[in-house]
């Protein structure tokens, strides 16, 4: 077993093991405190049983290293989780409006081009995305990043513009959140009006 | 029992109702909204509202600190993957045709999907 923890080729706090295996850290502990979350009892031995599970899961079923290229901003993350709990409050109130409104609305399909092109960004803003009002997505396109969310009530001007305009606000919220210092300076430029071909 | 005890009980009890009330209203939604896309809308918003509320329903009457931690890991994973299997339907529903009898208003993922022109209001 050789311990590389100054290797530049592996991610930040990881080991190799044996044949190109590798072991990251971060990921095993994060599995070891679900475990004893889920056993809901701090106890050595469940320390101990977790992290030997961890390293066990870890080499069955090796995961790709990925660089995630993961931040953690402490201001940027209680934004968020400020804006997503107020935001399924509204969007929770909206979508019981919609509900029994007996009024026919017309539904559409918006594409909504991202500034951010990371992967782990845009799964992020997708996920965030679908807590908002107005935010179901039908298709995420990696390729020029663009999310494809279904709104209600298309058929109101305004709401195109309203939704794409809340799509580029939780993306901008997620990526001060999480990501680097360039995908922060990618989302400080305002969002290019008219969708299409980046 | 002491009052603060008494008063984390009661608020515990409004918020599991409350949790409760708004997962309900996401069910109904379910029913009365027409098309499977709609009925994505009705599906995850109220219900992971009414998720969160429930689990600081609980928190409130359990008050350990290793419940609160499952809990959050509760909530933290019904988050994170609530999205995923909405999405997944979503656009099962999508591909498959099932966007509502009257059609969608316009389509930008038609457009890109296909290459051709935007057909204004036209039924799929």
């Amino acid at each position: 077993m050789t311990l590389k923890f100054r290797d530049p080729e592996l991610p930040p706090l990881s080991c190799a093991v044996g044949h190109g295996r590798v072991l990251e850290l971060p990921l095993i502990t994060w599995l070891a405190v679900v475990w004893v979350l889920l056993w809901g009892n701090l106890s050595w031995a469940n320390v101990i049983t977790g992290f030997a599970v961890a390293v066990v899961l870890c080499l069955l079923f090796p995961l790709p290293s990925v660089d995630l290229g993961l931040r953690l901003h402490p201001l940027g993350i209680a934004r968020l989780v400020v804006h997503l709990l107020w935001d399924m409050y509204t969007s929770g109130l909206k979508v019981s409006r919609q509900m029994f409104d007996s009024r026919p609305y017309r539904a559409a399909v918006l594409a909504v081009p991202l500034r951010c092109r990371s992967d782990l960004m845009l799964t992020a803003t997708a996920v965030a995305v679908s807590n908002v009002p107005d935010g179901s997505v039908v298709e995420v396109r990696r390729s020029n990043a663009t999310l494809f969310v279904h709104i209600l009530e298309a058929d109101d001007p305004d709401a195109a513009d309203r939704a794409r305009r809340s799509v580029w606000r939780m993306e901008e919220l997620t990526v001060r959140a999480f990501g680097d210092r360039d995908e922060i300076a990618r989302v400080s430029r305002a969002p290019r009006p008219e969708g299409g071909g980046r | 029992m002491s009052g603060w005890e008494q008063t984390a009980d009661t608020a515990g009890a409004v918020l599991l109702l409350l949790g409760a009330a708004v997962s309900l209203l996401g069910a109904i939604g379910m029913l009365r909204l027409p098309d499977v896309l709609s009925r994505g809308h009705a599906a995850t918003n109220p219900q992971s509202l009414g998720m969160l509320l429930v689990l600081a329903g609980v928190a409130l009457r359990l008050r350990s600190g290793i419940d609160l931690g499952t809990l959050g890991l509760i909530g933290f994973f019904q988050l994170l993957t609530g999205p995923v299997a909405a999405h997944l339907v979503a656009r099962v529903a999508y591909r498959t045709g099932h966007v509502g009898r009257e059609g969608l208003l316009f389509d930008e993922l038609d457009e890109q999907l296909s290459g051709r022109p935007p057909a204004d209001g036209e039924p799929r």
